[in-house]
C-alpha cells in the first residue's frame, strides 16, 4: 500500500489561491446587523500530499485543505497549500519553514508565548503564537492565535513539551505543510489553560533565561478559526464522496462552514450526539462499551482495538504497511456509536456503522484514498478518514448552538 | 497513603522494569503527589499533579515495576517511564500507521499502548516477563 516509490502518477495540483486583497481585518466592530451571506464553501482534497525533491511525502488518507494566512489588519497574505484538515485537534499549525509572512508573536509580561502540541505517538510541535487574518472560502477570522511550528530564532522546546519524544516539524516527518484543527472545541487548551493554578504542559512564557509552564487566557489561545469567523461560526461539516474498495487516486470534497446558517448546510437527516468534555464518546461493539473514542480526519485509518479483540491479523513488520491490519479477506464489521443528544432530550442518541477492512498490503500503491483500512489501537476506536467517505459529517463547536443543540457534538 | 510534594530532581532511574524506588523519581520529575495503594499480589503509586494528569506504576511484592498507565491532558515523560524500555518502544512505532493518535506496540515482552488527543490522552506499559504470579495484564490500566 505504500506509495514512496510510485512517482510517476502523482498528479500536481494547482491549487487556486484565494485573493488576498482587502485585507478587511476587524475595523468595523460598531455594527451589530448580519453581515450579508459569503461563499462558505472551501474545498478539500485527499491525494499524495505536499512534494518534497519531487516526490510527495503524505500517507495515504490524508486530507488537506489551503488555507491563506494575512498579517493582520492588512492585504499582505500567503495562501498555503496541503495543509492537514484535523478534527482531532484545534487550531491552525503552519511550519515555520513554509511561511514567508512575518506575523507577530504573541506576547506576555515576561516574554513571547510558546505552544506545544504533543501527540500519541509521542511526537510534538512547538514553536511560537502568532496572530494571523485566516480566510478560507468567503470567511475571513481576524487576528487569530495560530503557531509557527519550528520557528527559527526561537527557543528549544522545553522538557515539558518534548516528553522525551520527537519533533515532526518538517514537511517530510509531518506529511503536509501544517495542520488546520477544525475540531469540537473553540481553543486548543480551554480552560485548563488559563488557570493560573496548575496549567498543563500546552503554553510557555519564553523569556531569554528559558521557557516555562504558563497559562494564558482563553481569547490568547489557539483558536479553532471556524467560531471565529463573523458569520457560519457554528460549526462545519465535511463532506466527501464514497469511494470504491479498491480506493483512488484522490477525492475531492468540501468543507462547508455554518450549520443550518445557509441553504447548503442544513443538518438534513443527520442524527446528532453530544461528546464528552474531551471530546470523546462511547463506541460499542461486539457488546463492550469504549468510551475514550472519537472521530478524526487526522487519523489515516480506522484504528481500533487489537488484533487479539477483532480477529484482524497485524500486517508483518517486514510488510509494506506495518502497524496496520492485514486479514486474508476483507472483513466487515458493525458498531454502535452513541452519546447524549445535544438538544437536552433525555435519550440518548446510538448509530449503527458499517464497515470493512481490507488487507493493507495487499491495497493499490497507487492510490491515497481507502475507505477499510485498519490498525490497532487498544481500548478505543479513532475513528479516521475512512468514516469520512460517503458521509456528511457536521462538527457543532461547543458553547456554540444550531438546531441540533448546542456543541461539542457531532452529526452523521 | 503518602502524600508529598517534591521539587527537587533526584537521580534518575528506570521505571518500566527498574526497582520501586524508580518511583520516587518519577514522582519528582512529574511534581506530583503520590499515594500508593495496595493490591493482592502487587501495589499500585498513583501520582496525580494538578493539571488532571494521573500515572499509575504497578509494582509487584519483590519492588519490581511491572506496569505503568496513564492520562492526562499532555503525555507524560515516556523516556522517563519506559526508562531502558524507550529505545525499543521508539524504534518500534510505526510512523505511518496512526501517526500522531494512536501507538500501539507489542512486542515479545514489551506492550505499550497510546492513544487519544489533546486534552485526553491514555496509555499503558508493561512487560510481560515481570507480571507477578497471578496477576494479569488487565489490572494495568
Amino acid at each position: 500500500m505504500k506509495r514512496g516509490l510510485v512517482a510517476a502518477t502523482v498528479v500536481l495540483m494547482v491549487v487556486s489561491l484565494a485573493a488576498c486583497g482587502g485585507g478587511s481585518g476587524s475595523a468595523s466592530a460598531t455594527t451589530s446587523a448580519a453581515p450579508p451571506p459569503v461563499n462558505n464553501v472551501q474545498p478539500v482534497i485527499v491525494d499524495a500530499g505536499p512534494l518534497v525533491n519531487g516526490q510527495p511525502v503524505g500517507d495515504e488518507d490524508i486530507l488537506f485543505t489551503t488555507v491563506t494566512v494575512c498579517i493582520p489588519g492588512t492585504g499582505t497574505c500567503q495562501s498555503i497549500d496541503h495543509i492537514a484538515v484535523d478534527t482531532g485537534s484545534t487550531g491552525l499549525r503552519i511550519l515555520a519553514s513554509q511561511l514567508t509572512l512575518s506575523l507577530p508573536i504573541s506576547t506576555n509580561a515576561t516574554g513571547p508565548i510558546g505552544n506545544c502540541i504533543q501527540y500519541a505517538d509521542n511526537t510534538y510541535q512547538w514553536g511560537p503564537v502568532a496572530k494571523a487574518d485566516v480566510k478560507m472560502a468567503g470567511e475571513v477570522a481576524s487576528a487569530v492565535p495560530i503557531q509557527v511550528v519550528g520557528a527559527a530564532n526561537f527557543p528549544d522546546p522545553p522538557e515539558d513539551c518534548t516528553a522525551g519524544g520527537t519533533a515532526a516539524q518538517t514537511v517530510s516527518d509531518l506529511g503536509a505543510n501544517g495542520i488546520l484543527g477544525v475540531g469540537l472545541f473553540r481553543q486548543d487548551c480551554g480552560l485548563a489553560c488559563a488557570s493560573t493554578a496548575s496549567p498543563p504542559a500546552i503554553y510557555f512564557s519564553c523569556p531569554s533565561s528559558g521557557c516555562s509552564i504558563t497559562s494564558v487566557s482563553l481569547t490568547e489561545q489557539l483558536q479553532n478559526p471556524v467560531w471565529m469567523f463573523p458569520q457560519d461560526n457554528n460549526g462545519l461539516v465535511i463532506i466527501l464522496p464514497q469511494i470504491a474498495a479498491s480506493g483512488a487516486i484522490s477525492v475531492s470534497g468540501s468543507m462547508l462552514f455554518g450549520i443550518g446558517t445557509q441553504s447548503n448546510n442544513t443538518l438534513g437527516s443527520a442524527q446528532a450526539q453530544a461528546s464528552d468534555g474531551f471530546g470523546n464518546f462511547t463506541t460499542t461493539f461486539n457488546g463492550t462499551k469504549y468510551s475514550s473514542s472519537f472521530i478524526d480526519s487526522g487519523s489515516n485509518a480506522l484504528f481500533f482495538l487489537d488484533s487479539a479483540t477483532t480477529g484482524l491479523p497485524d500486517c508483518s513488520p517486514r510488510s509494506e504497511a506495518p502497524g496496520f491490519y492485514c486479514p486474508a479477506s476483507t472483513t466487515n464489521f458493525t458498531a454502535i456509536n452513541s452519546g447524549p443528544n445535544p438538544n437536552g432530550s433525555a435519550t440518548p442518541v446510538s448509530v449503527n456503522i458499517a464497515f470493512s477492512i481490507a488487507n493493507a498490503v495487499s491495497l493499490s500503491s497507487l492510490n491515497s484514498a481507502f475507505n477499510n483500512v485498519g490498525g490497532e489501537n487498544s481500548g478505543a476506536f479513532d475513528w479516521g478518514l475512512p468514516f469520512f467517505y460517503g458521509r456528511s459529517v457536521f462538527i457543532g463547536i461547543e458553547g456554540q448552538s444550531s438546531a441540533a443543540g448546542k456543541g461539542p457534538y457531532w452529526a452523521y | 497513603m503518602l502524600s508529598a510534594l517534591f521539587f527537587l530532581a533526584l537521580s534518575v532511574f528506570a521505571a518500566l522494569g527498574g526497582s520501586e524506588e524508580s518511583v520516587i523519581s518519577d514522582q519528582a520529575k512529574l511534581q506530583a503527589s503520590r499515594k500508593t495503594v495496595p493490591q493482592q499480589g502487587y501495589r499500585v503509586h498513583e501520582i496525580s499533579r494538578g493539571d488532571g494528569t494521573l500515572v499509575k506504576e504497578y509494582v509487584s511484592l519483590e519492588g519490581k515495576v511491572f506496569g505503568v498507565s496513564w492520562k492526562g491532558p499532555t503525555l507524560p515523560d515516556l523516556s522517563q517511564l519506559l526508562g531502558s524500555n524507550f529505545a525499543e518502544f521508539q524504534s518500534s512505532v510505526h510512523p505511518h500507521a496512526g501517526r500522531r493518535k494512536a501507538t500501539v506496540v507489542h512486542n515479545n515482552n514489551l506492550m505499550v499502548e497510546s492513544t487519544g488527543h489533546t486534552r485526553a490522552f491514555q496509555g499503558r506499559a508493561y512487560l510481560k516477563s515481570l507480571l507477578p504470579p497471578g496477576v494479569t495484564q488487565e489490572v494495568v490500566q
